[in-house]
């Protein structure tokens, strides 16, 4: 791993993955790698040891589901794909994400507290 | 929900692991397939994109391994082939496991066996009763603070103004006699209130049982029957049809109204009754008429209470006794000096807990002595495998299993051991369920022999077999995790690593050797008392003397009627051939019950104010003493002619001559008893009454003719020159015959019948010492291990030795010292420890000191005995190391 890439930080992985689909609609496990680090400029790098075991783990809770079928160069690849439980789901995280990112912003912010 | 979903699936996952492997490596390598297409795309060689494509994703088999973690549950799969591989390295070790599932069976077994007695007799003392805890007896106090049974009439007293007690109920057992003309069988029952069942909190399980009003009000009006759950099942064949059948009872129709559940033995701890009838009819069914109810003298009613909701014991005894003050104020003539209180059913004076506590005490303490040896011969054996398995664990710990994998893998072992363990202890109880019954005292009433192998006994071998194994495996497995690999590698898990496992396990060993010491110590000192009491003379020849007991109570026979039929019986008895002599009495000596006592008044004595004068007594035939070979010292026998028209006579023994009349002549003194005066016309020579071990007790008898008691007992005595058993058939035979509607029981030997004194003696030395020959069998196992174990894995320096001309029987000498030394120790540890131990048994002793140097240096000398014998082995097999074998084999 080049120094230059950090990993993924933990538990924002399964957010990228729904929010990747929800925008991509149904994608192979490798589309979905790339375009999250399409989508960091580079600056993520996605770890398959990691990857897989959080694809899995969405499908156990519901949130997506999978299926064999055919890419765009002809081969054979597994699809996932967000259930109904899963656009919910993106919607929730993705609030309540942003609120957690509002509330640290605040704390981050240089000498706010003391103004 | 989303949770549990997601648990279902990855609890599916652990299912067609093998297609959904493939699915995923097909998924990891259409992937790689796609990464390499872009990369190609991206202008790079085949090679080259091959090769980008397989560093950008990493490890595929770590991929596929925490993809395989998410996907099953990670725990379980490693449990299941913990389990998986714990059985075959049990198999593997068939003997290790063999002889550590054997010894940790024997202790569950043994110490579930006396749990199920000690709960059966002391900590549930009343099976099917709700909320047991909250029942308790009420005994009645005499002045001098002996307990008594109660009057009806305090009873009724104290059940209506006692406000801490929600309910009371008397409860007298009674032999009935049920049956008619052609057969009568004697069944014990319990004469109740109306709300016995109710407080007791029983449902019937067929008809119903008594109302309240139904059988408190009126007396004799009321001829209801319940019956036991067994009864009906062995008389009825458990038809539903029983109720409303009429069953005669002492000769009175009787009807049934109910069967008690199949748990329900009646209210006396370790006793079963079969049947429970209105204490109104009591006056009926024991002939002493309607008054017995009315009068405050005849206390002769248990009575069992239970505590309101939240009210502890102590405060309702208070209670209790404030109110029995108030009656022995109120009621001065009867009751004067009375007090009453309350008691925890295990204390109640009442069934068979009583004698059984200093026995089960016992028990339990050697129950656990040896369970503390199967505890340390079990750590013994998994140390000894540990080491012997520590190339594995090396071996495992190098190729990257964790610490705490391994630990568990090893208790896992363990806990596969416990599993069989508390199986084969359960087997174990559940076959020796039924030998209460053999060591309980036999009572009249049938004890409740059969202690059911119920959850609680289960729960408990299960929980000990696995507290046991554990905490032997625990300490094993931390000390094999502890160690650092990179150590263990370079010792190559050889021998000579563990000299400190050594150590313990010879530590082990002496513990061991010290418990077994204090076993048998204890075993040994209850034998030499138990051969004490029994070397005592009882002081009358029991050996071809039959006895048979007989109820008279439901013939309703008159003074004059009764009399009739022992001459009948006794005539018939003396024309059988071999027949000796023939007498009767009311009381076996040594049997179980304590007999009957007056209260007398001599004249010229004057007790002191506090003394006891209730002396106990016989009736008694004439030429009973002759046929017990007790000699008459002065004076006469009694005569036939001594009846009721004749002048009313005693005899006395040698202790009541020493203490009521001192020098003089006893024949001719005048006694008050019955409420008349008695002549003493001789004195016989002192026997045992009650117990073999107690002094000389004053005693008397009275001519049977002269005192007729409908309720008393009735006992045959024949002595014959034949075999005891031809005199037990042919009495049974002859007291049918006399009159078929006399129930006879309890025909035995006279033998038989006073071994009842041996009870608490046989009982103690019999277990303590089959507990002790097991806790020395382990401890040999043990230290035997021990010793075979250390030659196994010095077989290379003996060689050596051996090699370099050290002589075999050095070496001989070597192991055997060695085995010694460990030997010695325990033996002197545990000396010391008994001898602090044994001080605490002395209420269970007989003529012996808890300290007897005797028994201290031959249980001493037989340990060290064994201890070399279980080395004896290990050392022959020492002294004929092979060395160029020894050498080799390394």
């Amino acid at each position: 791993m080049t120094a230059a890439k950090s990993d993924v930080r933990q538990g924002t992985l399964a957010l990228m993955v729904l929010k990747t689909l929800q925008t991509m609609g149904a994608l192979h496990g490798y589309g979905i790698a790339r375009r999250i680090e399409q989508t960091s400029g580079n600056r993520l790098a996605v770890n398959y040891g990691t990857l897989y075991p959080a694809l899995l783990k969405l499908q156990q809770d519901g949130y997506i589901s999978s299926e064999w079928g055919v890419s765009d160069n002809n081969r054979k690849a597994k699809y996932y794909k967000l259930t109904r439980a899963g656009h919910k789901q993106v919607e929730k995280e993705v609030g309540e994400w942003e609120q957690t990112n509002a509330i640290l912003a605040r704390f981050l912010a240089p000498d706010q507290e003391t103004q | 929900m989303r949770t549990l979903r997601a648990w279902f699936s990855r609890a599916a996952g652990l299912f067609q692991k093998e297609r959904r492997d493939r699915e995923l490596a097909d998924e990891i390598e259409s992937n790689l397939r796609m990464h390499i297409d872009d990369n190609v795309r991206a202008g790079m060689t085949p090679a080259e994109a091959r090769r980008q494509a397989l560093l950008k994703f990493g490890s595929v088999e770590s991929a596929k391994e925490s993809y395989r973690d998410q996907r099953g549950i990670p725990l379980l799969e490693t449990l299941w082939q913990d389990v998986h591989f714990g059985l075959r390295m049990l198999r593997k070790s068939a003997s290790f496991t063999i002889v550590a599932v054997l010894t940790l069976a024997l202790g569950v077994g043994a110490n579930a066996t006396v749990f199920s007695w000690v709960r059966a007799l002391l900590l549930n003392p009343l099976p099917g009763v709700v909320a047991a805890n909250h029942v308790v007896a009420l005994e009645t106090l005499t002045p001098d603070g002996s307990w008594e049974p109660t009057s009806y009439l305090d009873f009724r007293d104290l059940r209506d103004n006692c406000k801490l007690v929600e309910a009371m109920s008397v409860t007298k057992p009674m032999a009935l006699a049920v049956g008619d003309r052609e057969s009568v069988e004697r069944v014990w029952g319990e004469a109740v209130s109306g709300n016995f069942f109710e407080m007791l909190g029983i449902e019937p399980a067929l008809g119903r049982f008594f109302s309240t009003g139904e059988v408190d009000q009126q007396q004799s009006a009321h001829p209801l029957l319940i019956i036991s759950h067994s009864y009906w099942v062995s008389h009825y064949h458990a038809d539903p049809g029983v109720i409303g059948a009429s069953v005669r009872i002492n000769h009175f129709p009787y009807t049934v109204i109910g069967v008690a559940p199949e748990e329900f033995h009646g209210s006396m701890p370790g006793l079963s009754f079969d049947a429970w009838v209105p204490a109104t009819m009591y006056g009926q069914l024991a002939s002493t008429g309607d008054n017995t109810l009315l009068d405050r003298k005849w206390r002769t009613f248990r009575v069992l209470a239970r505590l309101a909701p939240g009210v502890s014991i102590g405060e309702a005894r208070a209670e209790v006794e404030s109110h029995a003050k108030d009656l022995a104020r109120d009621d001065a003539s009867t009751n004067e000096g009375m007090s009453a209180t309350l008691l925890p059913m295990w204390e109640s004076h009442y069934g068979i807990q009583g004698s059984m506590l200093g026995p089960l005490s016992i028990l339990m303490t050697a129950c656990g002595l040896v369970l503390l040896i199967v505890c340390a011969n079990l750590a013994n054996l998994e140390l000894a495998r540990a080491t012997a398995r520590q190339k594995e664990f090396v071996l495992r710990l190098a190729l990257g299993a964790s610490r705490s994998r391994l630990i568990r893998q090893f208790l896992t072992e363990c806990s596969l051991v416990a599993a069989a363990g508390s199986l084969g202890g359960i087997a174990i109880a559940s076959w020796l369920k039924g030998t209460l019954a053999w060591f309980l005292p036999r009572s009249s009433v049938p004890a409740l022999g059969h202690v059911p192998v119920d959850i609680g006994v289960l729960f408990f071998a299960i929980t000990l077999a696995f507290a046991v194994a554990l905490v032997a495996g625990l300490a094993t497995a931390l000390r094999v995790a502890g160690r650092k690999a990179d150590e263990m590698l370079k010792t190559g898990g050889r021998a000579s690593s563990s000299a400190h496992s050594n150590r313990l396990r010879g530590l082990l060993a002496t513990s061991e050797m010290a418990l077994a010491v204090v076993a048998m110590i204890s075993a040994g000192l209850l034998l030499e008392s138990f051969r004490n009491v029994s070397k005592i003379r009882p002081g009358f020849d029991a050996p071809h003397v039959a006895v048979a007991q007989l109820d008279l109570s439901a013939a309703s026979y008159n003074a004059q009627q009764a009399n009739n039929f022992y001459q009948r019986l006794q005539q018939k008895l003396e024309r059988q051939p071999g027949v000796n002599a023939v007498s009767y009495a009311d009381y076996v000596p040594l049997s179980f019950s304590r007999g009957s006592w007056e209260k007398l008044q001599i004249r010229g004595y004057i007790p002191a104010p506090s003394e006891d004068m209730d002396i106990y007594r016989s009736l008694i035939s004439p030429g009973y003493f002759n046929l017990m070979k007790i000699s008459i010292f002065e004076g006469r026998d009694f005569r036939s002619s001594d009846d009721m028209d004749a002048p009313p006579v005693l005899i006395v023994n040698q202790e009541f001559v020493r203490r009521f009349i001192g020098r003089g002549t006893a024949v001719g003194r005048q006694v008050h008893g019955w409420g008349n005066w008695f002549t003493i016309v001789g004195v016989v020579a002192d026997s045992k009454v009650f117990r073999l071990t107690e002094p000389p007790v004053p005693y008397f008898y009275a001519p049977m003719r002269q005192i007729y008691r409908p309720e008393m007992g009735l006992v045959f005595f024949v002595r014959t020159e034949g075999s005891d058993n031809g005199a037990i058939s042919m009495l049974q035979n002859e007291a049918r015959a006399a009159d078929p509607t006399i129930p006879v029981f309890d025909v035995m030997s006279l033998n038989d019948e006073i071994s009842v004194s041996l009870f608490t003696q046989r009982i103690s030395a019999g277990l303590v010492s089959v507990l002790g020959g097991v806790a020395l069998l382990l401890a040999a196992l043990g230290l035997f291990g021990v010793m075979a174990y250390s030659v196994a894995q010095r077989t290379n320096e003996i060689g050596i030795r051996i090699a370099l001309g050290a002589q075999r029987k050095h070496v001989f000498a070597m192991v055997l010292g060695q085995g010694t030394r460990v030997a010695l120790l325990g033996i002197a540890i545990g000396t010391l420890a008994a001898w602090a131990v044994t001080r605490l048994m002395i209420g269970a002793l007989y003529g012996v000191m808890p300290s007897d140097p005797l028994t201290f240096c031959a249980v001493s000398l037989l340990l060290l005995a064994v201890a070399l014998l279980a080395s004896y082995v290990p050392a022959r097999r020492a002294m004929s190391v092979d060395p160029m074998v020894a050498l080799k084999y390394e």
